[in-house]
């Protein structure tokens, strides 16, 4: 028995480092047949709406009638498009701004959460449970505590004679609630930092600790290299979902007007929260643009491809990965 | 503090008798608790708000100053009638308990007195200070449920509920169907070009959906007629999730290749294998792909603002927007609504608090 299974395994070894035997062959088949429905799905719902999306941006797309190529014209027009740089820049500044400030903040938190004290499962749960709160649920929960005449903040603030800010329906102060309602739910950055902490070797932290390290000096030069490849991941992982981010400023702009009748215009107060998918998103499905949003579509994906690419040229300095 | 520095480098802190070692334990931890509640407090706040807003009255909402208790005036029976009670000024600073008839235009109020139900008195409302007891509005729930926010269609929050349902069932049979046999492909078959394919796999995590969203769009209203369906938000997850078989395939290769092996050598096709020996060995990792296809069906808001405009077909995360009305949010109802809306997640967060925790430790976000 135990002869046959290792006779069984290097026959397999053995076959696949010369090629395509019946056996090699047979396994070709058996795998493709079990990725079968994986293949069919890519290529209906990745690959071909990527070329043609591709085609559509180099296109004036319309539904009923046939569409006319106007080569780069989509893409030349974006770059003479106010509201594409206003969206472009929102984007960025909640990238440069709520992404880095998100990952201080659930750092911070994961080192509390990781301190040798009773009660810390409690804690967690606290901590961690804001962000599996569904986002519409979450965004209209902070609509209403930051609510300018009537929510929480405000009146709190009116206690100690501060006068509290118009949140979302002010353009200055949009963003920043928008960043507040991002940090209640970084509960899942937390675990993963959280994580990453608890498996820095103690040994290492109590060798620095008696060459005299202080706490700073320890979480400066043991723990943070130490998780940094935890870092580069919730990096990148924030910039992509940062550059996609929707809903939030979706229900934030219906909140910003009042009449509901007509279409919530996107991007209220003043344009401060239209982003870039919030853009293209009324672009295609507002004013049908479809060539042109997906212009706007491809041009994202190369911004993505780029700063994850940046991102990890960059990395090489600064992550440490340790054996 | 040299002293306590002092203390914390030595390895026998206890002989420095200035800072005793216990004293100085207990005030780091002390400090620890401290910034743990302040910090908690943020995270916690917000979701007791959402809980007792919920349970509120219309006027208890708003009431200064704000107040996690839910409150509501306390009320008497006088002739088959319930009056709310309020402790009124009279002329003469005299204080009386009197109920509440009705309040002019002129902001008066007609009391009567409980004693004596035949004397009526006037008093301007600002005289006037509602008696307050704890009290839990439980009829916002089905209220908020049964509310019928677009008269005429015969829609309420249970047909959102029940379409949001239907979304996660069928999101969640369709990505364990479709995952776990390509997952088994990736991991336990060897065939050639096999980890280039899966490099394929994983690159796709980082395609933006905006790229393929409008050819999507196009393919699923115009060419297949599936606009206003749920079919466009069902259908594609039968076809396996980047994610899904990353995480399934991870798992598969945890376990022993001998088992399988041994099947193989009494004659067992690699499809038996995979469906008695690697998936009942696999109930973690398909739990924790149903919970998070679940918390994905659930929270996806951009599908359905795509492909649904009949209400008949909202999801839940759609509908609770019907709470805003034109010029009054009615937030005790919007919150009830989103804790029934929030409340599955969360149950399913403490039967499971394992499954979730390592699912984010080893996909980090889904979304």
């Amino acid at each position: 028995m135990e002869a046959e299974k290792t006779a069984s395994r290097l026959r397999r070894k053995s076959s696949a480092r010369r090629g395509w035997s019946p056996r090699t062959r047979r396994n070709f088949v058996t795998g493709l047949l079990f990725i079968s429905l994986w293949v069919i799905g890519f290529i209906a719902f990745t690959l071909y709406p990527m070329l043609a999306s591709l085609y559509y941006s180099f296109t004036e797309y319309h539904i009923r009638k046939p569409s006319e190529w106007v080569g780069f014209a989509n893409y030349v027009n974006l770059f003479d498009d106010k509201l594409f740089w206003t969206s472009l820049y929102n984007t960025c500044y909640m990238v440069a701004i709520a992404v880095p400030l998100t990952l201080l903040c659930s750092f911070a938190c994961a080192l509390l959460l990781n301190l040798r004290l009773r009660g810390q499962s409690i804690y967690r749960v606290i901590y961690f449970l804001p962000s599996i709160v569904p986002v519409v649920a979450s965004t209209l929960l902070w609509l209403w505590i930051l609510n300018p005449s009537s929510g929480l903040i405000n009146t709190l603030l009116s206690y100690v004679g501060i006068r509290g800010p118009n949140w979302f329906r002010d353009p200055n102060w949009s963003k920043p609630a928008l960043i507040i309602l991002g940090l209640w739910g970084m509960g899942q950055t937390i675990v993963i930092y959280l994580s990453g902490l608890q498996d820095v070797p103690v040994s290492l932290l109590e060798a620095a600790e008696l060459d005299g390290a202080s706490w700073w000096q320890r979480l400066r030069h043991v723990t943070v290299p130490m998780v940094s490849p935890l870092t580069l991941f919730n990096l990148i992982m924030g910039v992509i979902s940062m550059f996609q981010y929707f809903t939030q400023a979706y229900l934030f702009s219906g909140s910003a007007t009042t009449s509901s009748q007509v279409a919530t215009p996107l991007g209220a107060p003043l344009n401060s929260t239209l982003f870039y998918s919030v853009y293209l998103y009324h672009l295609a499905f507002r004013t049908l643009k479809l060539g042109y949003a997906s212009a706007m579509a491809w041009i994202l994906f190369i911004i993505i491809i780029v700063c994850t690419v940046l991102l990890l040229r960059s990395s090489e300095r600064w992550t440490y990965y340790a054996g | 503090m040299p002293g306590e520095k002092m203390a914390e480098h030595s390895p026998r802190p206890a002989r420095h008798p200035q800072t005793p070692h216990w004293l100085r334990r207990v005030s780091q931890s002390l400090l620890g608790h401290a910034l743990l509640i302040i910090v908690g407090l943020f995270f916690l706040i917000p979701f007791l708000w959402m809980l007792s807003t919920a349970l509120k009255t219309d006027q208890d909402v708003f009431r200064l100053p704000p107040h996690l208790l839910p409150h509501d005036n306390l009320r008497i029976m006088i002739d088959d009638e319930e009056l709310p009670l309020y402790d009124v000024t009279l002329e003469g600073g005299l204080i009386r308990r009197l109920a509440l008839v009705e309040i002019s235009s002129d902001a008066v109020g007609t009391f009567v007195d409980p004693a004596d139900p035949s004397i009526t008195r006037e008093v301007r409302m600002r005289f006037a200070e509602p008696i307050l007891v704890v009290a839990f509005q439980w009829h916002n729930f089905p209220d908020a449920m049964n509310r019928a926010a677009r008269p005429g269609l015969g829609v309420n929050f249970w047909t959102y509920l029940k379409n949001s349902l239907i979304v996660a069932f069928f999101t969640i049979i369709g990505s364990l169907v479709s995952s776990a046999p390509a997952a088994y492909g990736f991991s336990r078959v060897e065939w050639p070009g096999r980890d280039v394919i899966f490099l394929v796999v994983l690159s796709t995590i980082m395609l933006p959906y905006q790229v393929t969203m409008i050819p999507l769009y196009i393919v699923f209203t115009d060419k297949l007629q599936w606009g206003d369906t749920l079919l466009p938000l069902i259908v594609p997850s039968f076809f396996g999730s980047a994610f899904d078989i990353f995480l399934l395939r991870q798992f598969f290769r945890t376990i022993p290749e001998e088992m399988c092996d041994a099947a193989r050598v009494d004659g067992a096709s690699e499809l038996r294998i995979f469906l008695s020996v690697v998936l009942p060995l696999s109930k973690p990792a398909l739990a924790s792909i149903a919970i998070f296809t679940f918390l994905w069906a659930w929270n996806d808001f951009v599908g359905p603002s795509i492909y649904l405009t009949d209400p008949q077909n909202f999801t839940m995360a759609l509908g609770l927007q019907d709470f805003r009305g034109q010029h009054q949010v009615a937030w005790n109802l919007l919150m009830a609504a989103s804790v029934v809306f929030t409340l599955p997640i969360v149950v399913a967060f403490f039967f499971a608090q394992r499954t979730f925790i390592q699912g984010v430790k080893l996909t980090g976000l889904k979304e």
